[in-house]
């Protein structure tokens, strides 16, 4: 692909290909922000799935939700300057393809929380613990198979 | 009861999320040489692709038809060992010495020497062979 070379070719991208500090400090972050994100992501569906009762809900969600989109923002944008270093490998990577669809399923499914919660603020009908157990099984997920996509 | 009944939901969702990370937490290798055999290893082969980045440099080798994946040592120490991507091109002959995988099938090894053209790369010169 045209797009994934000219990817690499980028100045910035050339740099960082090569770099001795740059290279593991946008790893680190890209490790914090996922850190920040399935923490928080475990916590909020656990308390939504009844855990924690003594902690008031909705506060705990809506600080919990904005630690999480900001640590995926971080995985996000650190993820693509890892990914545009080897673009074209990794985008014939079944690994790396199998952790973007995942992303994308959770991503739906993040959708559809907040879809459910408009009529069922603490999501106990059986689509919404469904979509909390699920939106913990495929943050985990998507882990488990970033971790595969550096050793494959 | 209401709650009890979510508590065991919580607890059902926790263990399986704990037995779904465990499972998948296997095969991890090819950082350092836990993934390789002890005894020293020669590759001879065709360049077919190179390398050099982070997080560790790799080549492609062609042998009788089969791509080996060499891998070398992070950008910076092979740089330092004086191996770049414009010290070699596709076609070269290379013979890398190092330590293949302990999966018989898998056709990778971690090269701690390269020689190409009459040149000897030590990209990890404290694991050389002694001469």
């Amino acid at each position: 692909m045209e797009l994934l070379a000219t990817i690499e070719g980028l100045a910035l991208v050339r740099a960082l290909k090569t770099s001795f500090y740059a290279y593991p400090v946008v790893n680190a972050v890209h490790v914090l922000g996922i850190g920040a994100l399935v923490t928080s992501v475990v916590l909020m569906d656990l308390r939504l799935l009844g855990a924690f009762g003594a902690i008031s809900p909705h506060p705990f969600v809506r600080l919990l939700r904005r630690v999480a989109l900001l640590g995926f923002g971080a995985a996000v944008a650190t993820g693509m300057l890892m990914f545009a270093i080897r673009a074209t490998d990794y985008a014939q990577m079944t690994v790396f393809l199998g952790k973007m669809m995942l992303i994308a399923v959770a991503g739906l499914n993040f959708l559809a929380v907040v879809r459910l919660e408009r009529r069922d603020r603490t999501l106990t009908s059986p689509a919404g613990r469904l979509a909390l157990v699920l939106s913990m099984l495929l943050w985990t997920g998507v882990v488990v198979l970033g971790r595969f996509v550096g050793f494959v | 009861m209401r709650h009890l009944q979510s508590f065991r939901t919580v607890r059902a969702a926790v263990a399986g999320v704990a037995l779904w990370a465990g499972a998948a937490g296997v095969a991890m290798a090819h950082h350092g040489w836990s993934w390789t055999e002890d005894g020293f290893f020669e590759l001879e082969g065709v360049i077919r692709a190179v390398y050099v980045g982070n997080p560790h440099a790799t080549l492609d080798v062609d042998v009788g038809g089969e791509i080996w994946r060499v891998e070398l040592a992070p950008p910076s120490a092979t740089i330092a060992a004086g191996f770049t991507e414009d010290t070699v091109e596709a076609g070269d002959e290379v013979t890398a010495i190092g330590n293949r995988s302990r999966e018989d099938t898998e056709r990778r090894m971690k090269a701690v020497r390269l020689v190409i053209g009459g040149q000897t790369y030590d990209v990890y010169p404290n694991r050389v062979p002694p001469a």
